[in-house]
């Protein structure tokens, strides 16, 4: 006891010196402002010219996104559109119907189709665009009428939205006339969402601050939201704790429990959007071998990796998508995607490959996925139990991404982020002519790829995609293996529930009285 | 005087058109494309190859090049692929943060590690020699990057005396245009916010003026030893000094030319050193900037902040150089 004592004098002076000297026992955060430790900075004024989760889940809630992806509901739900339709007897033609009566920050104007036009425009034209992608399959935006927007894409695409909601920034269309793009972004970034851009310091902090007069916006939401940088895990969670900040953004498995020890927070976690696989291209040998590509994905445990190397951090992936993920089906999953553990079938597929005991190299990132190259360190002996001679290489991200790009990586294990409608990402990476990251071509995956795309009835299309699962599944050019828990540190004045996304919306955050 | 100014800023020509050689040579050497790292994973190849195409990267490296040096004769650095803005501006926006965060270290460094060092070097292998050399070796020995992360844990995390990182809290330092936030809060008068900054800087500063002050310790240390030997000093006791007089007026000054020379060799390491320590504080510098650039392959802000520090520190020998002489009337410029 009296050990204890004295082991506790020190930190009680010192408590007592801090808050006489340095006032932090005064700074409690007032009610409506909210702090959040994030991993990534907005690194230009532009809303174009960077593309990172976080940036468009700040810019979506100053300018507005067309609309957004529920996961609760697991559909899309609209934000500036109030509803849209596919031309039943054209289906490249979508029209989108804008919300009546939305007031722009700082001046009222009111939304219109013309900004939204003006918008898909400048997201083709502007040199600064990194966001091309999100507009890849509109040929032609046209303006009906001050509410309507028709959207008239090159080829049928059931997975449009997927594109634009989130996405697609609407930006005002007379600002950037006056003022030029440089000025209009800085000076005059006004916009149609619930939060309004207060400060933004590049590298060190974003502030937005409510817009009272938005339909969407509460009283219980926090007045002012401020993004702070924090890269390291170490800052966020001691910012956490002493109260600097009130959400933390992913926190490593090893530091969960010292969140969960605090006082002041708890742990909130989440399934990610991002679907971690083992890639192996047909381009290479040994990898043409279907057989060989399948003892993989029987040879690895993954159960047991994530109980012990991610500390059941994870959910383990059944087919390409899991729960939440745009036509995730839990029984299809289960009877006709979920692969066991099974190293006797892989020795089995190993010796039917023909496979001759070459060296084959798994080519791993460190530090980019939670605990990435402690997983692949353990899924080498168990591959090497089953008889593929693997040996681990570790390469700088930069360069093993520049790799996997250019298709010259035969084995690997990456994710795939920002996976709500998994179309996008598995004709990327599956279909003949997507890209070179995996280099497969084969034909039942292309013609069931192709069928979802133009698969608009929402119940076809999900049994589409279940249809091209299954076809990726059987040629296994890839092993899922699962999605991470994203663990969110999260003081006890506020509520909130974190998104797969990663997506943090002032209007989401309920700030306790 | 002059002549030899003008001799040597001449001099710094040839140095930094290698220098930047150099980089802009080993960095397009380095795997990694900026295409791929800066566009998003649902990027076409077509997406790429316009990113590339726009940035020029599709042109030879020997026309990016000339085209770089170009740029950097009418003072234009380029523009950063990540940030889409003139690198220059990027660079004036952080490095004020990265020179007051070093200035506060060379300080913290000085004030700690030059008493130490005369009080050491003054009485050998006393107790007073014992303490000194411990905290000498202490600081050396010590990584900044894990004085850092210990910072943080122990006196944010445990005590919470200070806060944990970043460089301002928001709503204190608004309005300061010259990116100097302790500084111009002062002159300002604005003690607010002039203590919110001191509050941040604390820790980083710590941990990375810690080297330096073991080092400047060390060689205070030495230099005060050596000169006690000299036969001025044994004339000064001669004449009747009081020994602290003989200590801080005779033998401190003529002590101090191989502490300068350390000092300015330091400061240029500590530009350098506050890479890691901005990363570990969240310190928005112009360390953590070149790390991004480093980590995107942003080859015109890599390039631009690696020739920023190759100037500070040409700048940096220079001011040692002049102040050599006015330290030491014996030396003599161009001599």
């Amino acid at each position: 006891m009296k050990a204890r004592s004295t082991r506790f004098a020190p930190a009680l002076v010192a408590a007592i010196a801090g808050t006489a000297i340095f006032g932090l026992g005064e700074k409690v955060q007032a009610r409506s402002q909210v702090a959040v430790g994030v991993t990534e900075t907005i690194a230009s004024f532009n809303p174009y010219a960077d593309s990172i989760s976080m940036g468009y889940g700040i810019w979506c809630q100053v300018y507005g996104c067309l609309g957004i992806y529920d996961y609760e509901k697991g559909d899309y739900v609209g934000m500036l559109a109030e509803r849209w339709e596919v031309d039943q007897a054209d289906k490249n033609v979508w029209t989108f119907h804008l919300r009546r009566g939305l007031k722009r920050q700082n001046d009222g104007r009111e939304l219109s189709a013309e900004d939204v036009v003006h918008s898909i425009n400048r997201i083709n034209t502007d040199p600064q665009s990194k966001q091309k992608q999100n507009v890849g399959p509109i040929k032609e935006v046209i303006a009906v009428d001050q509410y309507t927007v028709k959207i008239i894409t090159k080829q049928p695409t059931a997975s449009l939205l997927e594109f634009l909601f989130d996405r697609v920034l609407i930006t005002a269309k007379d600002l950037y006339d006056k003022h030029g793009a440089r000025d209009a972004d800085r000076r005059y970034p006004w916009g149609w969402g619930p939060y309004k851009l207060k400060e933004l310091v590049i590298g060190q902090r974003i502030v937005l601050e409510k817009d009272t007069s938005h339909p969407a916006v509460k009283p219980h939401n926090p007045d002012t939201l401020i993004f702070t940088i924090m890269r390291e895990p170490e800052q966020r969670v001691t910012a956490l704790i002493n109260n600097e900040i009130q959400i933390a953004q992913f926190i490593p498995p090893h530091l969960a429990e010292r969140v969960g020890q605090s006082q002041n927070a708890v742990l909130q976690p989440t399934n990610a959007v991002e679907i971690m696989f083992l890639a192996m291209s047909p381009k290479f040998k040994p990898w043409d071998n279907v057989k060989l590509r399948q003892a993989v994905c029987y040879a690895i445990d993954r159960d047991l990796i994530i109980k012990n190397v991610l500390k059941s951090q994870a959910q383990r992936l059944d087919g390409p998508i899991g729960p939440g993920q745009y036509g995730y089906d839990a029984e299809f999953a289960k009877k006709e995607l979920f692969i066991a553990y099974d190293p006797n079938k892989a020795r089995e597929l190993v010796k039917a490959s023909g496979y001759n005991g070459e060296p084959v190299f798994l080519d791993t990132p460190v530090g980019r996925y939670i605990n990435d190259k402690e997983i692949t360190e353990a899924m080498i002996p168990m591959l090497n139990a089953v008889g593929i001679n693997a040996r681990l290489r570790t390469p700088e991200w930069a360069t093993l991404w520049a790799d996997v790009q250019r298709g010259r990586t035969p084995f690997y294990y990456m994710g795939r982020g920002s996976v709500v409608d998994a179309s996008v990402a598995l004709s990327q990476y599956f279909e003949t002519g997507g890209s070179p990251r995996i280099g497969i071509s084969d034909a039942k995956i292309d013609q069931t790829l192709a069928a979802e795309r133009v698969s608009f009835d929402p119940v076809e299309r999900k049994k589409a995609l279940n249809a091209a699962f299954k076809a990726i599944q059987d040629a296994a050019p890839a092993c899922f293996m699962w999605r991470h828990h994203m663990l969110y540190g999260e003081s006890k004045t506020i509520e909130h529930k974190p998104t797969p996304s990663g997506r943090i919306f002032g209007t989401e955050i309920v700030v306790k009285q | 005087m002059l002549r030899y100014l003008l001799r040597r800023i001449i001099a710094t020509i040839p140095v930094i058109v290698l220098i930047s050689l150099l980089v802009f040579l080993l960095i397009h050497a380095a795997p990694g494309d900026p295409a791929t790292l800066l566009l998003s994973d649902e990027a076409s190849p077509e997406d790429i190859a316009d990113a590339r195409r726009r940035w020029g990267l599709d042109q030879p490296v020997y026309v990016q090049y000339l085209h770089f040096l170009a740029n950097i004769a009418v003072g234009d650095l380029g523009m950063s692929f990540r940030y889409a803005d003139p690198v220059i501006g990027l660079i004036g926006e952080r490095l004020p943060a990265t020179i007051e965060l070093a200035v506060v270290s060379m300080l913290i460094a000085i004030v700690i590690g030059i008493p130490l060092g005369v009080w050491a070097g003054a009485k050998p292998n006393s107790w007073a020699d014992n303490l000194g050399s411990v905290f000498g070796f202490f600081g050396i020995s010590m990584p900044s990057f894990w004085l850092g992360i210990m910072l943080i844990l122990i006196v944010s995390g445990y005590f919470n005396l200070l806060p944990s990182s970043g460089r301002s809290t928001y709503g204190i330092a608004q309005g300061f245009e010259t990116g100097f936030y302790i500084t111009q809060s002062l002159f300002s008068g604005n003690t607010t916010a002039a203590w919110d900054g001191i509050k941040y800087i604390i820790m980083p500063a710590i941990a990375l003026g810690t080297g330096m002050m073991g080092l400047v310790m060390r060689v205070t240390r030495s230099s005060v030893l050596e000169i006690m030997s000299e036969d001025y000093v044994r004339t000064a006791r001669a004449k009747g000094l009081g020994e602290n007089t003989v200590l801080w007026r005779h033998v401190l000054r003529n002590a101090l030319v191989p502490v300068i020379t350390v000092v300015g060799l330091e400061l240029g390491t500590l530009l350098s050193g506050s890479i890691i320590v901005e990363t570990v504080f969240a310190w928005p510098g112009s360390g953590s900037l070149l790390i991004s650039a480093i980590q995107s392959r942003d080859y015109p802000l890599i390039t631009g902040t690696v020739l920023t520090y190759t100037i500070a520190f040409v700048i940096i020998n220079f001011a040692i150089d002049v102040l050599y002489a006015l330290i030491d009337p014996r030396i003599r410029f161009g001599k």
